[in-house]
C-alpha cells in the first residue's frame, strides 16, 4: 500500500463518517427545527403546568396543549375527541363510562402512561369543579392498565363535558414521578404527555417549551416554543413588527386596525365563548321602570351592536343574541333585535315613558369600559338616561355576586360547561349572579337536570333559553372575538383551529414558513 | 450613641410594624381576589374552596395574625396566582431591578449634574432656559408615554434596540432611559439650586479674589460642594427606583420588582402587594436609619436633639 492510497483510503473513511453520522440518528431528516415565540397578555403561572389546579378558565389550556395530554379533549372539528384514550363506552344505565387507553403513550421521562396515571390524576384533581366532579363519581376502577372505568353516583349526562372540556381532571401527569418530587417539585419541572417538553420557566416572564418527538399524534413541526409575557398591548404590537415574537394575543380597537394595516402581519381573530351582556337586574321590582317587559325590549332595539362591533373589535365579534355560547352544547338560536330606535321610543312611550326616563346606573368592568360606553350611548339616544359606572375587575365582580348592584349590569362570562351550567349561573334561582328568577323556569331547569335523554334534555334546555328570550331578561352585546397577530415567519399559528379555544392550539400543528 | 441607635431602630421597628397593618388592610380594602381566580359563572362551591385554601375564610384579625407570625419567620407567604413563595418571586426579581436602577441613576446623573452645572454657571442665559425646560419635560412627561415613544422610534422605526424583555446590555438602555429621564430633571435641578448657592458663597468669592482661573473655581471649590446634597439625594432616588419602576418594567416588560407588584395589584395577590411593599418600605427605612446614624455619628449635636 502506497503512501497515497493509504491517505486516499483515510479521506474515503472519513468523508463515509462525515455522511452517516446525522443517518444514524433515526427520523433527523424530519427533526423540528426552528422556534416559534408568543407575546402573552397576561402573566404565566406555575399552577397551569399542573392539571391538578387547572381553574375553570381558557387561560391555562394556552400551556396544557403543550405540555400535557388529556383522556379526552377538544381537538380540531370536535368538541370531545379521542387523545390519551383511543375510544370510550357508555353504558345503558349512564352509571359507568369506560375509557380504552391508547397503547404505547409515553410521558416526557419515558415512563409508560396507564390507567393508574389516569385514576391518580382524577384523584389528585382539586381545581375549579373538583367538588361536583368528586361528589357525583363513585369511584375510578383500573381493571387494567390499559382501561379505566368511571363509576358514578347517579346518572349525569355533563359528565363528559366537566371531565373533558371544563376542567383540567382529565389531563394525565405522571403519577410515580408526581408522587416522587411532590406538589412543589412537580410545578418546578413537570413532566407530562404533551407534544413539548418543559424546558425552563421564569415566572410571570417567561416559558421554554422543546418538542417531544415521541408524542403519539406525530412529532411537533417546531422545535422550540418560548412564550414571553408582555403585560403592555403596544408593546406586544411592537415587538411583532419587530419580528422579536411570532405571534401576539389580545389586541384591541385602533392597535388591531394597526395591525390589520402592517404588511406582513396577520389579524387573526378566534371567537371565545365569552359572550357579553346587559342584565336587568330590577326587573323583579314591580317599583322599577324595567319590571315593564316593553322597557327592556326598547333597550335591546335601542342598540347597534354592529356599529360596535366594528368599531371595538373590527366587526370580528359574533352577535348571537344569547347569554350563551353559540358553541355550547344544548344553545338555542334566539332572534335577532334589529337595530331600531323609532321602535325603542315607541315601545318607551306605550310603557309610560315618551320622554325617557333616568335609568340609573350601568355597572361594568373597567376592562370592558369601552363596550360600556358604546352601549350606554345607545340607551341615552332613546331616553334611557343611564350613567356609566365602570368598577375595578375584581370589585365588579364582588358588587354582581353580592346582589350590590342595581339597575343595568353588563355581565359576562368565559367559564366552560355547557347550556345547562351557564342557566345555572346566570339565570335560575340559586345562581351565584341571580338576582331574581321565574319559576317556570325554575320547574324546567329541575327538569332537565335529571333527565337522561339526550334529545328531551335539549328540548328543555332549549325551551328555557326561548323563554329567557321571550322574557327579554337581558340585552346580549356580543359574543367577544379576541384579535390576536401574527407574523410573516408563520406559517399555521394554530390560532382558530379549534372552535371556542382563543390560543394556539394543538401546538403539534404549528408550523414556521419553509420548515 | 448607642441610646440613639436603639431609639432610632425601635422608631424604625415601629414605622414597619404600622406599614405592615396598613397594607395588610388596604391590600383587602380593594376587593376580593377569589373572583380573580375564577370566571364568573364558576360555582360558589368552587369559590368557597379557593378561599379556604388561601385561608381568606377566617377573621381578619386571625389573618393579620397569621400574617405576623410568618413575617416574624422571614416568611412572606405564598403567592396565590403564581403559588411559588413570594419572598422567592422578590429575590429573583431583584437583581433585574438593581440593574435597572443603577443603570437609569447613572444616566440622570450624566445628564442632570452637567446640564445642572452649566445652567448654574450660564444662570439666566439661553442654556439656564432651555435646562428649565428641560427640567420641566422631565419632570411632567409620564413615563410610559416617553417608554411608548422610544419603543416606536428605536425599536419600530430605527430597528436598533429590542422592544422588550431583558437579558442583553441593550435591552437596558430604553428602560433606563425612560426611567431616569424624571430623575435626571430632578438631578439637574438639584445641581443647579445648589451650585448657585456654592458659587455666592465667600470662599468662592475668595478663589476668585485670589486669581484663580473661572474653570478652576468651579471644578475645584464650587462643584465639589455642590455635589454633595445631589448625591444625597441620588442615594434615595436609586431606592425609590426600585421600587417604583412599575410603569416602566410593565411597558418595557422587564421583570422586575415594579412588574410583580403590578401583577400583585392586578391579581389581588395579597402576598405580593404585602411583601413588595413591606420589602421597599423595609429598604427605605434601613436607608433613613443609616443614614440618621451616620449623620449622627458625624454632627454630635444631633445625639442629644429630641
Amino acid at each position: 500500500m502506497t503512501e497515497r492510497t493509504r491517505s486516499l483510503r483515510i479521506l474515503a473513511l472519513a468523508l463515509l463518517l462525515a455522511w452517516t453520522g446525522p443517518v444514524g440518528i433515526p427520523g433527523a431528516g424530519a427533526a423540528p427545527e426552528g422556534q416559534m415565540t408568543w407575546g402573552v397578555h397576561t402573566s404565566l403561572a406555575p399552577t397551569w403546568f399542573d392539571p391538578a389546579e387547572t381553574p375553570g378558565i381558557i387561560t391555562p389550556f394556552m400551556v396544557l396543549y403543550a405540555l400535557h395530554d388529556a383522556v379526552v379533549k377538544p381537538m380540531p372539528g370536535k368538541p370531545i375527541a379521542p387523545a390519551l384514550a383511543e375510544s370510550w363506552t357508555v353504558s345503558p344505565d349512564a352509571l359507568t363510562y369506560e375509557f380504552a387507553l391508547r397503547k404505547g403513550v409515553k410521558f416526557h421521562n419515558g415512563d409508560p402512561l396507564t390507567a393508574e396515571d389516569v385514576k391518580f390524576s382524577f384523584e389528585r384533581y382539586r381545581g375549579t369543579a373538583a367538588k361536583t366532579l368528586k361528589e357525583r363519581v363513585a369511584a375510578v376502577e383500573t381493571p387494567d392498565p390499559g382501561r379505566v372505568r368511571f363509576r358514578l353516583k347517579q346518572p349525569w349526562p355533563d359528565f363528559l363535558t366537566f371531565y373533558a372540556t371544563a376542567t383540567g381532571a382529565g389531563w394525565i401527569v405522571p403519577r410515580k414521578y408526581v408522587e416522587k418530587v411532590g406538589d412543589d417539585g412537580y410545578k418546578k419541572h413537570p413532566i407530562g404527555a404533551g407534544p413539548y417538553k418543559f424546558v425552563s420557566f421564569t415566572p410571570g416572564v417567561e416559558l421554554v417549551f422543546e418538542a417531544f418527538d415521541q408524542y403519539w399524534r406525530k412529532a411537533p413541526g417546531v422545535k422550540r416554543l418560548v412564550f414571553k409575557v408582555i403585560p403592555d398591548e403596544s408593546t406586544r404590537l411592537a415587538a411583532l413588527k419587530r419580528g422579536e415574537v411570532d405571534v401576539v394575543y389580545s389586541i384591541r380597537g385602533a392597535l388591531a386596525e394597526e395591525l390589520r394595516r402592517t404588511a406582513g402581519l396577520t389579524l387573526k381573530p378566534t371567537i371565545i365563548p365569552a359572550p357579553f351582556w346587559i342584565y336587568f337586574a330590577d326587573q323583579w321590582d314591580a317599583k322599577s321602570p324595567w319590571h315593564d317587559k316593553r322597557v327592556r325590549l326598547a333597550a335591546n332595539y335601542a342598540i347597534d351592536r354592529t356599529a360596535i362591533n366594528q368599531a371595538e373589535t373590527l366587526g370580528f365579534s359574533k352577535i348571537t343574541w344569547s347569554i350563551i355560547p353559540s358553541s355550547f352544547d344544548f344553545y338555542w338560536q334566539p332572534p335577532a333585535y334589529p337595530h331600531d330606535p323609532a321602535k325603542a321610543r315607541q315601545l318607551l312611550a306605550e310603557a309610560g315613558y315618551p320622554n325617557g326616563f333616568d335609568a340609573g346606573e350601568y355597572y361594568c368592568d373597567v376592562a370592558y369600559a369601552n363596550l360600556g360606553e358604546a352601549a350606554v350611548h345607545y340607551l341615552q339616544a332613546v331616553g334611557i338616561r343611564v350613567k356609566l359606572r365602570p368598577l375595578e375587575r375584581a370589585a365588579f365582580f364582588k358588587g354582581f355576586a353580592e346582589k350590590k348592584h342595581r339597575n343595568l349590569i353588563q355581565g359576562a362570562s368565559g367559564a366552560f360547561g355547557n347550556a345547562a351550567t351557564r342557566l345555572e349561573a346566570f339565570v335560575v334561582t340559586g345562581g351565584t349572579y341571580v338576582y331574581g328568577s321565574y319559576a317556570d323556569l325554575d320547574g324546567l331547569f329541575r327538569e332537565q337536570a335529571a333527565e337522561l335523554d339526550r334529545k328531551k334534555r335539549e328540548a328543555v334546555l332549549n325551551r328555557i333559553q326561548q323563554l329567557v328570550h321571550e322574557k327579554a331578561m337581558f340585552a346580549h352585546l356580543w359574543e367577544l372575538a379576541f384579535l390576536n397577530g401574527v407574523g410573516s415567519r408563520v406559517e399555521e399559528s394554530g390560532l382558530g383551529l379549534i372552535a371556542g379555544h382563543a390560543y394556539s392550539a394543538p401546538y403539534e400543528d404549528v408550523k414556521l414558513k419553509g420548515k | 450613641m448607642k441610646q440613639y441607635i436603639v431609639k432610632r431602630l425601635g422608631y424604625s421597628l415601629l414605622s414597619l410594624f404600622l406599614l405592615s397593618l396598613t397594607i395588610f388592610l388596604f391590600a383587602r380594602l380593594t376587593g376580593d381576589p377569589v373572583v380573580l381566580l375564577v370566571e364568573p359563572g364558576a360555582s360558589q362551591e368552587d369559590i368557597d374552596a379557593i378561599r379556604t385554601q388561601f385561608g381568606l375564610d377566617r377573621p381578619l384579625v386571625v389573618q393579620y395574625g397569621n400574617f405576623l407570625e410568618s413575617l416574624i419567620r422571614g416568611d412572606f407567604g405564598k403567592s396565590f396566582y403564581y403559588r411559588t413563595p413570594v419572598l422567592e418571586l422578590y429575590l429573583s426579581r431583584l437583581p433585574n431591578s438593581l440593574l435597572l436602577a443603577l443603570a437609569a441613576m447613572a444616566f440622570s446623573l450624566l445628564i442632570g449634574i452637567p446640564t445642572g452645572i452649566l445652567a448654574a454657571v450660564r444662570v439666566n442665559r439661553w442654556w439656564d432656559s432651555a435646562g428649565k425646560v428641560f427640567a420641566l419635560l422631565g419632570l411632567s412627561l409620564p413615563s410610559f408615554w416617553v417608554g411608548l415613544l422610544l419603543i416606536l422610534f428605536f425599536s419600530v422605526y430605527l430597528g436598533w434596540l429590542p422592544s422588550s424583555g431583558s437579558g442583553t446590555p441593550l435591552h437596558v438602555v430604553m428602560p433606563a432611559f425612560a426611567l431616569g429621564w424624571y430623575f435626571a430633571a430632578a438631578h439637574m435641578r438639584l445641581t443647579r439650586s445648589s451650585m448657585l448657592e456654592v458659587l455666592g458663597s465667600e470662599y468662592v468669592k475668595l478663589a476668585r479674589l485670589k486669581g484663580l482661573p473661572e474653570a478652576l473655581v468651579i471644578a475645584k471649590h464650587a462643584f465639589k460642594n455642590a455635589l454633595i446634597p445631589v448625591l444625597t439625594l441620588a442615594g434615595i432616588n436609586l431606592v425609590i427606583m426600585v421600587n417604583v419602576a412599575v410603569v416602566v418594567e410593565t411597558v418595557f416588560a422587564w421583570p422586575g420588582i415594579g412588574r410583580l407588584l403590578y401583577e400583585g395589584i392586578a391579581f389581588r395577590d395579597f402576598p405580593i402587594v404585602q411583601a413588595t411593599v413591606l420589602l421597599g418600605g423595609a429598604m427605605i427605612v434601613v436607608v433613613n436609619l443609616l443614614v440618621d446614624i451616620l449623620y449622627a455619628a458625624i454632627d454630635p449635636r444631633i445625639r442629644y436633639e429630641r
